[in-house]
C-alpha cells in the first residue's frame, strides 16, 4: 500500500505556485513605484528650471498695469521679473525690489505665485549684480540636495532727471510772487521713439524721478532773512489727450496727503530721508520727487496722453524776484535727450533658484 | 515503499531560490535605471547658461550704445579674442554667493562668403583646447557685425568687408 503523504505536498505546491505568481506580479509593480522616489532630484531640477523661466522671461500677471504696482497682494496672480514678454532676461528694478521685499510671506506667498507644483517645495532664490551693489535673496538655507538653475540677467535701472534751478535759462524775469515750473512727459513720443522695451521710458509703467537742485542759487538774496524764504505751494498733475487742446488738472499734492502708499509719489525736501507729507513746505535748496511705477497710470488715460508736472513756488519777498520759472517760455521735456534726462541703464547680474 | 520526506525539502529549496531571484531582480531594477536623466539635466543647465551669456553679451547696457553696436559685435568686428574670453567667463562663472563656477569654452565664428556663396568659419577664442573627452554643450547666437575697414574692423581677411550677420558658436564644459 502506497503512502498518501504526497497528496499534501501537491496541494502545497499548487498554493505556493499561486502565491509566487502573485508575488512576482506585485514585485513587477514595485520598481514602478520606486521610479518616483529615485527621480526626486530630476523633478526638482525641472521645477527650478521652470521657476527660473517664470522669473526671468515672464513679466508676471497682471502685466498691465504691472503686478508690482498693485497695493493688495491678493491682486497678484504670478510673479515675473521681466520688463516685458518681449525682453527676456531684462528685469525691471521695481519688480525685483517688490519680489524680495518683506511684504510677502515665505514660503506661502511665493509657492502659489512662482514655484507652483503639487507639494509645498522649499526654496532659495537669490540675485546679485556683478558690481555687487545689489544682493538679494529669499528663502531657507540650502540643504545638501536640491534642484538648481542659474540664469544671467540685466536689471533695468529707470530714468531720472536733475534740473539745476540756478541756470539762467530756467529763471524768469517777470515780477511775480508765485512761480511755476512745468515738466512735460509725452507718452506718445516716449513710447514711439524707443520701441526696444529694454531702454524705453514708459511713464505709465516705469519709475520716474525728478530732482530739482540749487533753488537757493535761483533767487536774489535780501538782507532780511524773512525775505529769502522759498515755499513750495503745490505740485499739480495735468493731462492732455490727443482729442483735447489744453491740459486739465487731474490731481495735486494735497490729494495724496494721508495716502502715500496708494499714491506712490514721494517728495523729499533738502535731502531728507523721509518723504514730506504735506504742502506748503519751506524749501532751502532742493526737491527730489520719486513717482513709483504705476503712479501715472491713472493720470494718463492711455499711451497717447501727455502728462504735465507743475511745481508752484512762492517767494516771501513781497514784490517777487527772478526765480525758477518756465511759465513764460516752454516746459521742460522729459525725453530721450541725454542732456535732459539720465537714460535707463542695464546692469549685469545672476539669478539662482534652488528648490528642495 | 516511497519515502515522501524529500518532497518538502525540494519545495522549500525552490521557494527560497525564487525569493532570492526576486530580491535580486528588484534591487537591480530599482538602482540602474535613472542615472542618464541626471546627466541630461546638467547638460540643460550648462546650455541655458551659455545661451544666457551670449545673449547678455549681445545686449548693450544703454540705448546710446545699442544704436551703435553690441559688445559682442564689437568684439567680433575687432577680433578681440582676449576680451571675448574675459567677458564670456565673467558671465558664466559668476554666482550669487559662495565659490565661482569653473567653466571652460572654445568659440568659433561662422560667416557666409559672398563670392563663393559658401559658409565658412574661423576660430575666435578658447580658454582651454578641448581634448574631445569633455562633456560639452554647444550654444549659438546670431550677431550683426559691420565688417567695414573704415571703422576699424579687424576680422580675418577672408571675411567680406560688409555689414553681415555671423553665427557665434561656443562649446562650453565644466572643468
Amino acid at each position: 500500500m502506497l503512502d498518501d503523504g504526497g497528496n499534501l505536498s501537491i496541494d502545497f505546491l499548487a498554493g505556493m505556485t499561486i502565491f509566487m505568481v502573485a508575488l512576482i506580479w506585485v514585485a513587477n509593480i514595485v520598481p514602478g513605484l520606486l521610479i518616483g522616489l529615485q527621480s526626486r532630484s530630476i523633478d526638482l531640477d525641472a521645477i527650478a528650471y521652470r521657476t527660473g523661466v517664470i522669473l526671468v522671461e515672464d513679466p508676471g500677471m497682471p502685466a498691465t498695469p504691472s503686478w508690482d504696482t498693485m497695493t493688495e497682494k491678493t491682486e497678484i496672480l504670478r510673479f515675473g521679473l521681466s520688463a516685458s514678454k518681449d525682453s527676456p532676461n531684462i528685469l525691471k528694478l521695481n519688480k525685483v525690489e517688490q519680489f524680495f521685499c518683506t511684504s510677502f510671506s515665505y514660503p506661502t506667498d511665493y509657492q502659489s505665485r512662482v514655484i507652483f507644483g503639487d507639494r509645498p517645495y522649499r526654496f532659495n532664490i537669490s540675485l546679485k549684480t556683478f558690481d555687487a551693489l545689489m544682493t538679494k535673496s529669499v528663502g531657507d538655507i540650502k540643504p545638501d540636495g536640491y534642484g538648481y538653475i542659474r540664469r544671467l540677467v540685466k536689471i533695468k535701472y529707470p530714468s531720472n532727471t536733475t534740473i539745476d534751478a540756478g541756470l539762467k535759462k530756467y529763471r524768469n524775469s517777470e515780477n511775480v510772487t508765485y512761480h511755476t515750473f512745468s515738466i512735460d512727459l509725452n507718452c506718445t513720443e516716449l513710447i514711439g521713439e524707443q520701441p526696444n522695451l529694454a531702454y524705453q521710458i514708459n511713464p505709465r509703467q516705469d519709475r520716474i524721478q525728478v530732482n530739482i537742485t540749487n533753488l537757493s542759487g535761483a533767487r536774489v538774496w535780501h538782507k532780511d532773512p524773512l525775505s529769502n524764504i522759498i515755499t513750495m505751494e503745490n505740485i499739480e498733475f495735468e493731462r492732455k489727450n490727443p482729442q483735447t487742446s489744453v491740459f486739465t488738472v487731474v490731481t495735486n499734492y494735497t490729494d495724496c496727503i494721508g495716502y502715500p502708499v496708494t499714491c506712490k509719489f514721494f517728495a523729499y525736501i533738502d535731502g531728507a530721508t523721509t518723504y514730506n507729507p504735506n504742502v506748503p513746505v519751506i524749501v532751502n535748496d532742493n526737491i527730489s520727487v520719486r513717482f513709483s511705477p504705476g503712479y501715472f497710470y491713472g493720470i494718463a488715460s492711455d499711451d497717447n496722453s501727455q502728462i504735465r508736472i507743475k511745481y508752484t513756488f512762492r517767494l516771501s519777498h513781497a514784490d517777487g524776484d527772478n526765480f525758477f520759472n518756465n511759465s513764460f517760455t516752454s516746459p521742460y521735456f522729459y525725453n530721450y535727450s541725454p542732456s535732459q534726462v539720465t537714460q535707463p541703464k542695464l546692469t549685469e547680474g545672476a539669478l539662482e533658484v534652488a528648490i528642495w | 515503499m516511497v519515502n515522501a520526506a524529500g518532497q518538502l525539502f525540494t519545495i522549500e529549496g525552490v521557494a527560497a531560490g525564487l525569493i532570492m531571484l526576486l530580491t535580486a531582480y528588484i534591487i537591480v531594477g530599482t538602482t540602474s535605471l535613472y542615472t542618464p536623466g541626471d546627466t541630461h539635466i546638467s547638460d540643460m543647465q550648462l546650455e541655458q547658461l551659455g545661451n544666457d551669456a551670449l545673449h547678455m553679451m549681445n545686449t548693450p547696457n544703454t540705448s546710446a550704445a545699442a544704436s551703435i553696436e553690441t559688445p559682442l559685435a564689437y568684439i567680433i568686428r575687432t577680433n578681440d579674442t582676449e576680451q571675448f574670453g574675459q567677458q564670456f567667463l565673467w558671465f558664466c562663472n559668476n554666482t550669487t554667493g559662495g565659490t565661482n563656477d569653473n567653466i571652460q569654452f572654445s568659440a568659433d565664428i561662422y560667416y557666409r562668403n559672398n563670392a563663393t556663396n559658401s559658409v565658412n568659419h574661423y576660430h575666435l577664442s578658447e580658454s582651454r583646447i578641448p581634448s574631445g573627452g569633455e562633456q560639452s554643450m554647444r550654444v549659438t547666437e546670431w550677431v550683426l557685425v559691420d565688417n567695414n575697414l573704415f571703422i576699424g574692423a579687424n576680422m580675418p581677411a577672408e571675411v567680406d568687408n560688409r555689414y553681415q550677420e555671423v553665427l557665434v558658436e561656443v562649446l562650453l564644459w565644466r572643468n
